[in-house]
């Protein structure tokens, strides 16, 4: 009966996880180990294995007694030291480990788990992977690679004040598709770079996707402008939603390409947007000049079709006008 | 062959007569004629100079305004220094001026009687001598014989036209007949002998209000004399008749029917492979008034543009139309000093005729110095046909709020489509 005590049966069931882990902490390899005794050094009669010259042949031992796993340091030359959540690095030599300590020797590290630790729930798949899924899929990406390289055309094609022949128009349109095509890529080549999954379909995906949305936010806001008078809010609602769209971009870019926190992603998208819209009202601001000689006006025109606005009366308009005088009356005594 | 030798003989003993007389003329006057020199205080150098002349015994002289402009509008940094055909020179000081006929009065200290020009009162005929006295480009006093042609033609300030050399730096001197009575200022020169005169009866006029009430303030004198000009200006092109005028296929524009606003045509109908046919009416009132080197004012400008496309459709159209109306500028010169920045603002509008819809934009800027003036520009762009447009558009310099108002009305309602 003694046998079937409760101590021992844990004991037996508690195994033991060596993570092999970088200097940030991110996990390299994993190792799982039932046995009581762990070896660890740099020769090969060790249960772990490690090739970092700084290590000693025959390193550590880690023991388990008493219920308890404990480190002893074979009197190594460079040592072995424990860091503990918030606490100073302190010598590891008979320390009894706790869950998730982290053992540095010679330049390693290893991050010990008891295989009772507790993991997060389970993340359920959000509807962005999801849309993320179908954006990524070829003909989806092609097709909308696609849609971006007839809009990129045509607006070339509706500018150019000369006749615009197909070779013109294929050259403009794939010049604006490779050039758009580096936003994607150079995110996914710097999750590539930070350790992790570059998923550049995705990344093409959603951002081809969301070239497209800014296209048509475009043409909302052409279409605003055109049909509202200057005293209207309507444009400034309309260049909201460009806002947010970008917003949306970057933080669907940092949700495919890194794993981070949703605050922090949402943090890092909101901060680039604000860099972006913020910044550029800034360097505008910085750049307007003491005095500009030319007028200012909105003169966006659009063929007849886009009209939907009905028009005011010359009276209105020459009432609307006179408040001018009063606004450049102002400004005049101001300076 | 002896008619021909009497003729160059003539001639030869006309054109001796004539030097004579300059010769007699410029003698009699020399003690009345001045260099006037602006100085600046700081660097005790001078920065700009012109020509001058006495009009009365106690010293008052008449010269241009824009010689003397930096000293109207900066007191403080400037002061006006007179040189006489003695090489005496001395201060003088700002009495009153006429900067929409480009006329001042300064005045110097005598100490007793001096000689002094004697203003015509007769306008002179057409082809009569006359003989203009200046100090050209700062190289001594000269005396230059030319004619009188009339009044320059299509001219809303009237000037003389003058055949004869006039050059920079005569400016404000005298322009005498044979009896040495001054029926002109020198003012403008536009090259090859043609040079342009402030007629006397301007300078009576304003040397006679002088006498009656020398003005309070030079800044207030200068701001009542443009906004009276400006009134005058608006009141004739108001009351003018405005004559609808066909511009390409079916546009209808107004033609004001004054003399001093002239139109002048332009199309693109000669290029073939052009997208868009366009044709262009430029009307404008060819006058600048000089108030400093930076700031001229009262020019207006009108143009009107249609638009037909050819082989391109409705949205290439109005993408490559709104290209063609995306920078609109001003009118005139003028700097921050002057002015203020534009204040715009644009809507759809359409007049009560219906005959037209378009998109419309007007700005304006407001005058630093002189209040109720102000710089405005218009322009309107129809938005109502699939391949045509019509695009109307003027600016006008120095113009108070009513008449800007009143002239933009009457211009929006009188363009349109026929």
């Amino acid at each position: 009966m003694e046998l079937k005590t409760m101590p021992i049966a844990v004991e037996q069931t508690r195994g033991i996880i060596i993570e092999e882990v970088s200097k940030g902490h991110k996990l390299i390899q994993r190792h799982k180990f039932s046995q009581n005794k762990i070896e660890i050094g740099r020769d090969y009669h060790n249960d772990l294995i490690l090739p970092d010259s700084h290590i000693c042949p025959s390193h550590l031992t880690i023991e388990f007694s008493d219920g308890q796993w404990q480190i002893t340091d074979n009197q190594t030359v460079n040592g072995t030291t424990v860091e503990q959540a918030q606490q100073k690095k302190k010598n590891a030599d008979q320390h009894i480990i706790n869950d998730g300590d982290v053992i540095n020797l010679g330049k390693s590290q290893l991050r010990i788990r008891f295989s009772d630790h507790k993991v997060a729930p389970t993340i359920p798949f959000s509807p962005f992977d999801n849309i993320i899924d179908v954006l990524r899929h070829p003909v989806v990406l092609c097709l909308s690679m696609a849609l971006f390289a007839v809009l990129a055309g045509g607006i070339f094609y509706l500018n150019s004040p000369k006749d615009v022949n197909f070779t013109q128009f294929l050259v403009s349109s794939i010049k604006m598709v490779l050039g758009f095509a580096f936003w994607p890529a150079g995110v996914a080549l710097v999750s590539h770079l930070s350790k992790q999954e570059a998923r550049i379909m995705a990344q093409l995906g959603v951002s081809f996707a969301f070239f497209n949305l800014m296209w048509f936010s475009d043409f909302l806001e052409s279409v605003t402008n055109y049909n509202s008078a200057s005293n209207s809010m309507l444009p400034i609602i309309v260049m909201m939603l460009s806002i947010i769209l970008a917003f949306s971009l970057l933080w669907l870019n940092a949700y495919i390409g890194f794993q981070m926190s949703a605050k922090r992603r949402t943090i890092v998208a909101a901060s680039i947007t604000a860099l972006l819209f913020g910044g550029g009202a800034l360097v505008q601001f910085s750049n307007k000049p003491e005095f500009n000689p030319r007028p200012q006006y909105n003169a966006t025109l659009m063929m007849p079709a886009f009209l939907m606005a009905s028009s005011n009366s010359v009276d209105q308009f020459i009432e609307d006008s006179s408040k001018l005088f009063v606004k450049a009356n102002e400004q005049a005594k101001e300076q | 062959m002896k008619a021909f030798f009497t003729l160059v003989l003539l001639l030869l003993s006309h054109s001796s007569c004539a030097t004579e007389q300059a010769e007699q003329l410029f003698n009699q006057l020399k003690p009345s004629l001045y260099q006037i020199k602006l100085i600046d205080k700081a660097s005790g150098e001078k920065s700009s100079i012109g020509s001058g002349f006495q009009i009365t015994a106690d010293g008052l002289i008449a010269t241009n305004y824009h010689v003397i402009s930096s000293y109207a509008l900066h007191p403080k940094k400037y002061r006006i220094e007179y040189l006489d055909t003695q090489g005496k020179q001395g201060l003088l000081t700002l009495q009153s001026v006429d900067v929409i006929n480009d006329l001042a009065l300064v005045k110097r200290d005598v100490t007793q009687v001096m000689p002094f020009f004697e203003l015509s009162n007769a306008t002179p005929q057409k082809g009569e001598q006359l003989f203009s006295l200046g100090n050209p480009h700062d190289l001594g006093m000269i005396v230059v014989p030319g004619t009188y042609n009339g009044l320059k033609k299509e001219s809303f300030s009237e000037r003389i036209h003058f055949t004869g050399s006039i050059n920079s730096g005569m400016s404000g001197g005298p322009v005498v007949n044979k009896l040495a009575k001054v029926v002109g200022v020198n003012v403008a020169t536009s090259g090859n002998a043609i040079g342009f005169l402030v007629p006397h009866d301007k300078l009576v006029k304003l040397y006679n209000a002088f006498l009656v009430a020398p003005p309070a303030s030079i800044e207030q004198q200068m701001a009542a004399q443009l906004s009276a000009s400006q009134e005058k200006l608006i009141a004739q092109i108001m009351n003018s008749p405005w004559q609808a005028k066909k511009l390409g296929e079916h546009g209808s524009i107004p033609i004001i029917d004054v003399p001093f606003i002239r139109c002048w045509g332009d199309s693109n109908a000669d290029k073939v492979d052009a997208l868009i046919l366009t044709a262009v009416a430029n009307c404008s009132l060819d006058e600048n008034t000089y108030i400093s080197g930076n700031f001229f004012t009262g020019s207006m400008e009108i143009e009107f543009r249609t638009m037909q496309a050819k082989d391109i459709g409705s949205n290439k159209f109005y993408h490559l139309y709104q290209q063609q109306i995306a920078r609109a500028g001003a009118g005139n010169r003028a700097g921050k000093d002057n002015v203020t920045d534009y204040q715009c603002h644009h809507d759809l509008v359409m007049p009560e005729n219906k005959a037209i819809n378009n998109k419309s934009v007007f700005c304006t800027r407001a005058y630093k110095k002189f209040p109720d003036l102000y710089d405005v520009l218009y322009l309107s762009a129809s938005i109502d046909k699939e391949k045509q447009a019509l695009v109307s558009h003027f600016t006008i310099a120095g113009i108070n709020q009513n008449n800007a108002l009143a002239f933009t009305r009457k211009f929006m309602e009188a363009v349109s489509w026929n």
